[in-house]
């Protein structure tokens, strides 16, 4: 669409790229070129907690220092937002490429990992999820879908949209909300879809960003699989995560689906759309770009064309938007980190976001990713703000003005 | 007829050059020399330290008289260097200069290679490829064309003003052409000059009226080139003159027009305020306009929206007549000899950063916005009132924008860094407000600018290292700007509390470059400035004869630079115009007649319109004036009947044999 082309990038990183060896890759060489222009530490969520922003990071690694960084915990405080990567003038792939390198090793050296994380990266190997729930349940909630929603194991004919649902979807009761609403969306506009149900496991980017590279490998190996058993023309995923995860991650093990996250999804859809959107609303409501959907991936008119097709809602913006856009502070292991965060008495993101949102005089939150829904409906809460502003996926607000 | 050939009983003469350890460093110059000696046809073969050289020239001379030499080879450097020394080498030995041939035994092995011995090969086969096709070289002449003594000058900023004046000043005629409804460019727009801090319109005006006053210039405002045809020395050039609604020639500059338009307040945003004032349908650009003359804006003039208005300017105007509303646009011919493009350049578009609010936030400027607000002139008689009517208690300036960065621009604009201080010292001296420069790196590379860097830190300018990130409304809501920004000497965030922000926006092309560089057949370089025939030692000059570069066109430069380049633009075309001719290589391309089919193929692919198509002989017809000898004819025709001076086939095909030949 019609947006800006800051800080995308379009190549995935050398899967194969290490700490020792980044001057034989060019994104490696990049890093070199750094000016310590401090933009890196300006436009960070957290760069004024941070010890060794990514600017020190250069700094210390041209110095031949990094062992100093390695030490300090400061770059757990990384959201894998892209906020970084997207504003640096020399083009340097920070949040792809040189700080899951760093992080790896200062995860290594912590003398414990916050708890939660453990926990969440252990269930993911286990289960396939980071909430530890069986995995014999992930397709539980399309028994409540309303619609018929066809499970490819079950049901393995060849089909238009291989629907990637992922862990939050699937799982977390207002996530499955969304889910059921997807489905239903769908189901209304003719789309020929079906799920892979309890075979689909967590796509694992979250997992990638905090560094944990076996875990992310085995997740990446077993879906690769998985979707490799079945015949589909397009992937259609809810979450951002798993779509940054299968477009600039799986393509290292010849990802080369046809691939959409759900909303530029919709979009195309939206001469069909229109018509049915029948239900009048009258809030007023305001986007959050997520990061890896937005900044990412330079999806931002899509969102936006859905909202305003809703006859009735006004769509506001808040200060922070687009490539400017606000961390809800879930990426990158972030939404396993809450706890440890709080211990360390940092204000959370999320909180940050909401007061923003709430500013623009909005009712409703818009939001396109699963982890979003939870963490601003928490934060709406912690600050008060819970009569004021609800938080919608786009997809829920589509099914609410389709009547379906 | 041609002549001749000779088809080589002997007589070539083949010079290895050392180059100092250039070449000697990795080819063997002796093994060269005792293989080029045993070539057929070759009667003598030294190597010499430096072929170039005096003495070494003198060699070559020598052995054209003494042994009788009829061919000459050089094996040394690019024939970029050094081609045309050693045909004049050729030529006073005697011989005519084409009998002459360089081997790039620098670039094209030397400089190339590692491995001495394989090098030493390679050179082998490159100096016997060029002995078995010198032996067919034929003489050739080169050709003069006269040039034309009158000058066109595109772009009336302070480059076009100052090529103009030079040249006029040296007797020649200059046809200045400007877009716009005056000259003076972005020079005019600016307040004060750094580092003097001289008064730009005190320093610009002065020379806009003498362009106006001088008797060799013809000043063409409101006007753009459409079409050049020709070369060097005789250009016939097109010139489309838009209507100004205002007679030149009958206008008195009174601007009493003004004054009685039926519009009493002026209501159009100024463009030459930055749209930060206003002005009427009827109007000048500036009070030191050049010319002076009103100028009628169609779009909003009441007259040419309606056809009914009372036309108070024309009753006021009286006698003088001066208001013609059915003024036609009118194309222009005219022939010279010579072109200096000076088109100047576009300031970066601010709402490209998102995250700096330009166009967001009422109180982000730009660079140029703010020469517009200190200026006595300007749409606030020079006092900085913002847009919400507030004086500023503090102002952040930030370096770089739309410059060093991936994301816009690569290259640094140069100017950007000087201009931030004096726009620094310039609002501190106007409001006394704290002001803050977001700096990335501090360029003060020239004279008087590092003085000047320390004058502005003396009056107490706060300098951050570091490129700002963010800007947006504090939330703490009490009208200020945060600038949030790594201070990087600090090691920590800032947020700085702001009521302006000043964006140091960087120089980019003109937004038209590209058409402009196609009408004139130029080069651009990658970000889309023409391009210079050789970045150090051909500054002004282009790809194109007769065509010179001046000021912001060819790059981001400051105001002294552009001077001295338009200095030496005009200086290059006085060369060309003073000797009254210029010399053509010989490598055109012709048709021979009897093999020509006259299947046209070659005419719309002479990139230099020199192909025509003789209607009775229905041949295809080569302008020898106009070839350049690119041979993009003689590759395409399908029956092979064009044949190009030093690349004719037999020359071509013998040196290919020779260079697969195996010793």
């Amino acid at each position: 669409m019609g947006t800006a082309n800051h800080g995308v990038f379009s190549l995935p990183p050398p899967i194969d790229i290490s700490l020792e060896n980044l001057a034989e890759f060019p994104e490696g060489r990049r890093v070199l070129t750094c000016i310590q222009c401090g933009t890196c530490a300006g436009t960070c969520p957290y760069g004024e907690l941070m010890q060794y922003p990514p600017r020190r990071i250069i700094g210390m690694l041209r110095a031949g220092e990094l062992e100093k960084v390695f030490t300090s915990d400061s770059l757990l405080n990384c959201v894998a937002c892209y906020a970084c990567t997207a504003k640096c003038p020399r083009g340097i792939d920070l949040t792809g490429v040189l700080l899951p390198l760093v992080k790896e090793q200062v995860l290594l050296r912590l003398p414990e990992m916050p708890a939660e994380l453990q926990r969440a990266l252990e269930n993911k190997l286990r289960y396939g999820n980071p909430m530890g729930e069986s995995p014999r349940k992930r397709a539980a909630w399309v028994k409540t879908a309303g619609v018929p929603v066809r499970i490819l194991h079950e049901d393995p004919r060849p089909v238009d949209v291989l629907w990637f649902v992922e862990c939050y979807s699937s799982y977390y009761p207002r996530g499955q909300q969304c889910a059921r609403a997807t489905a239903k969306v769908f189901h209304a506009l003719g789309v020929d879809f079906a799920i892979l149900g309890n075979e689909e496991k967590c796509a694992g980017e979250c997992g990638r960003l905090s560094w944990e590279r076996g875990l992310y490998n085995t997740l990446m190996e077993y879906n690769m699989l998985v979707l490799g058993k079945y015949q589909f023309k397009l992937i259609v995923t809810s979450c951002p995560h798993a779509y940054d995860a299968f477009r600039y991650r799986y393509t290292a093990l010849r990802f080369n689906y046809d691939l959409r996250h759900t909303i530029p999804f919709l979009t195309q859809y939206l001469d069909r759309l229109k018509p049915r959107l029948r239900r009048k609303v009258s809030y007023k409501v305001t986007y959050h770009d997520s990061c890896c959907l937005g900044r990412h991936s330079s999806v931002y008119e899509e969102p936006r064309m859905l909202l305003q097709a809703i006859p009735g809602g006004k769509l506001v913006e808040m200060t922070h938007n687009r490539v400017n856009t606000i961390c809800c502070g879930g990426g990158g292991g972030g939404m396993w980190l809450d706890t440890y965060y709080k211990a360390k008495g940092y204000e959370r993101l999320s909180e940050r976001r909401v007061k923003e949102a709430v500013a623009t005089g909005a009712d409703v939150l818009a939001v396109a990713c699963p982890y979003e829904i939870s963490r601003f409906e928490d934060a709406l809460k912690v600050l008060g703000y819970e009569k004021k502003m609800i938080v919608r996926d786009i997809v829920e607000l589509l099914a609410e003005a389709m009547e379906v | 007829m041609p002549e001749p050939k000779d088809t080589g009983s002997g007589g070539i003469g083949v010079y290895v050059c050392h180059c100092g350890t250039n070449i000697a460093g990795t080819v063997d110059v002796n093994a060269l020399t005792e293989y080029a000696a045993t070539l057929p046809g070759v009667t003598v073969a030294r190597n010499y330290k430096y072929a170039c050289s005096t003495p070494g020239q003198e060699l070559i001379k020598r052995d054209i008289h003494e042994l009788n030499l009829t061919r000459v080879v050089v094996a040394a450097c690019s024939p970029c260097l050094h081609e045309k020394t050693f045909r004049n080498v050729t030529s006073e030995g005697g011989l005519n200069p084409y009998y002459f041939h360089m081997v790039n035994l620098r670039e094209h092995d030397s400089w190339v290679h590692t491995d001495k011995k394989a090098a030493t090969e390679k050179g082998k086969d490159l100096i016997r490829a060029a002995v078995r096709r010198v032996r067919l070289h034929r003489p050739l002449e080169r050709k003069r064309v006269s040039i034309d003594p009158n000058v066109l000058i595109v772009g009336g900023g302070i480059a076009g003003i100052h090529a103009a004046l030079t040249l006029a000043n040296a007797g020649k005629h200059v046809y200045l052409v400007e877009r716009d409804a005056t000259i003076g460019g972005h020079m005019a727009m600016f307040d004060k000059t750094f580092p003097t801090l001289d008064c730009a319109a005190c320093i610009l005006t002065p020379k806009m009226t003498a362009v106006k006053s001088h008797p060799n210039i013809t000043l063409w405002t409101l006007s753009e080139v459409t079409q050049v045809d020709g070369y060097v020395g005789n250009y016939k050039i097109t010139v489309k003159r838009k209507p100004r609604y205002v007679l030149e020639d009958a206008c008195v500059g009174c601007m009493e027009c003004i004054d009685a338009c039926v519009y009493k307040q002026a209501k159009v945003p100024d463009e030459f305020n930055m749209y930060l004032g206003k002005r009427k349908p009827i109007y000048i650009p500036f009070p030191q306009a050049v010319p002076q003359v009103v100028v009628i804006d169609r779009e909003s003039c009441i007259e040419f929206k309606s056809g009914k208005c009372k036309k108070t300017c024309v009753e006021v105007c009286a006698d003088r007549k001066a208001i013609d509303f059915q003024q036609q646009e009118k194309t222009e011919t005219i022939d010279v000899g010579t072109i200096i493009l000076a088109t100047g350049f576009f300031t970066f578009n601010a709402t490209r950063i998102p995250y700096y609010g330009y166009g967001t936030y009422p109180n982000v400027y730009t660079g140029l916005e703010v020469e517009r607000l200190v200026n006595a002139a300007g749409p606030t008689s020079g006092e900085i009132i913002l847009r919400d009517n507030r004086k500023p208690k503090a102002v952040g300036i930030v370096h770089c924008v739309g410059s060093r960065d991936e994301n816009t621009n690569r290259y640094c604009s140069r100017v950007c860094c000087m201009y931030s201080l004096k726009l620094a010292h310039l609002i501190k001296e106007k409001t006394d407000a704290e002001v803050f420069n977001f700096y990335i790196d501090m360029r003060t590379p020239g004279k008087g600018f590092e003085e000047f860097y320390n004058r502005v830190a003396e009056e107490g300018t706060h300098f951050i290292r570091g490129r700002v990130a963010d800007i947006y409304p504090d939330p703490a809501g009490d009208g200020h700007l945060l600038m949030c920004a790594e201070d990087t000497l600090m090691g920590t965030v800032r947020k700085i509390p702001v009521d302006m922000v000043v964006l140091s926006t960087g120089l980019e092309p003109q937004p038209d470059a590209q058409e402009v560089r196609r009408r004139f057949h130029l080069s651009c370089s990658g970000e889309g400035f023409f391009l210079e025939r050789h970045p150090k030692l051909a500054p002004v000059s282009t790809f194109t004869d007769g065509i010179f570069l001046a000021g912001c066109c060819q790059g981001p430069k400051d105001i002294p630079d552009t001077v001295a380049q338009a200095g030496a633009a005009a200086a290059e075309a006085l060369a060309l115009i003073d000797i009254g001719y210029i010399e053509q290589e010989p490598y055109t391309a012709q048709v021979l007649e009897e093999v020509c089919s006259g299947c046209k193929t070659c005419i719309p692919l002479c990139p230099y319109q020199a192909i025509s198509f003789v209607e009775e002989k229905k041949k295809a017809e080569i302008n020898e004036v106009l070839c350049k000898g690119c041979g993009t004819c003689v590759a395409s025709c399908p029956s092979g009947s064009i044949q190009q001076n030093l690349f004719e086939d037999e020359e071509i095909f013998e040196e290919v044999e020779g260079l697969l030949a195996y010793a």
